[in-house]
């Protein structure tokens, strides 16, 4: 606000300190908040790191196994295995709230399953295709550990960059500016005061004087 | 809720052998998008899963819709995923490098 735009009047002055202390309450809740969302990142910031690198290796052992299985069975046998799996495995997926940031919960049934259960039989296929199976399951285990974290951390890696944003505008824009516009008052208003007094005193000896 | 998976014929077949049904092959970005965009919609559907350099060609609008979304989770692996990763969100949001 610039200050020219500030009429020195005492209803201006009374408005401008009660948006004075209201700013300075949001700021202090903001502060909280802000410090609230921090302590929680924390806590999942070491989790987050372990199952990326999880998630990573497990990608990768996938990655290589598949092409073995590619190179030693043929790309359609393999293929013919993945179709044949029948077992799908489910999550839940449920929302939570930390401080008013909406992450997500999942939980997951057994994904990992025995050769029996794969349901491309046993005989048809070599160990080669159990095991890339098995690497994907694992992955998809990892995955599923993988992705409730990370976007909880995103979330509140965004939570905590527009509160800080907020906290910072309020602390070096906007109460400074509203506490210049109240000194402003202040200081006209003292200054029309004085002018009274000197006006009166001068009436008064004016007519004194008569 | 089940998890779906989005990338090349050669991305999706080690998640059919590990029992995901809601696979879709995409070659092209068009594909791609198209596809994403359906499997959002998907009620059905808890997380996705795409390969990091698929989300790289994603049209920048859509890939925050992504990260963002909570219900599909989306997540990406392998590479990286355009945008900012996560050591640069932490940068800038806590001002320290602290994925070390």
């Amino acid at each position: 606000m610039a200050l020219k735009d500030v009429k020195p009047t005492r209803s201006e002055l009374i408005n401008l300190k009660k948006r004075i202390k209201l700013s300075e309450r949001g700021y202090n809740i903001l502060k909280m908040k802000r410090d609230g969302l921090i302590l929680e990142f924390f806590k999942v910031l070491e989790e987050a790191k372990k199952s990326k690198s999880e998630l990573n290796d497990n990608y990768e052992k996938a990655l290589k196994t598949i092409a073995v299985a590619n190179t030693v069975e043929g790309a359609i046998r393999v293929k013919a295995a993945a179709m044949a799996v029948k077992e799908n495995p489910q999550i839940t997926l449920n929302q939570k709230n930390i401080m008013g940031v909406v992450v997500p919960e999942i939980e997951s049934s057994a994904v990992k399953k025995d050769i029996v259960q794969r349901g491309y039989g046993v005989l048809g296929s070599s160990a080669v295709v159990d095991e890339t199976a098995e690497a994907f399951e694992e992955l998809v285990d990892s995955i599923i550990r993988a992705a409730e974290i990370e976007t909880t951390m995103k979330r509140l890696l965004d939570e905590i960059e527009s509160t800080k944003r907020r906290v910072n505008a309020l602390e070096f824009k906007v109460i400074p500016e509203l506490s210049e516009a109240r000194d402003f008052i202040k200081m006209r208003l003292d200054e029309m005061e004085r002018d009274e007094l000197v006006r009166l005193k001068k009436i008064r000896a004016k007519a004194q004087a008569k | 809720m089940e998890i779906a998976v989005i990338g090349n014929s050669e991305f999706i077949l080690g998640f059919r052998l590990a029992g995901i049904q809601k696979t879709f092959a995409a070659e092209n970005s068009d594909a791609l998008a198209e596809l994403v965009t359906k499997v959002m919609d998907d009620a059905e559907v808890g997380i996705l899963v795409m390969n990091g350099e698929d989300m790289a060609k994603l049209p920048l609008r859509m890939r925050t819709t992504l990260s963002d979304s909570v219900k599909p989770t989306v997540i990406a692996i392998g590479g990286e995923e355009g945008g900012l990763s996560i050591r640069e969100r932490i940068k800038r949001s806590v001002g320290v490098d602290l994925w070390k």
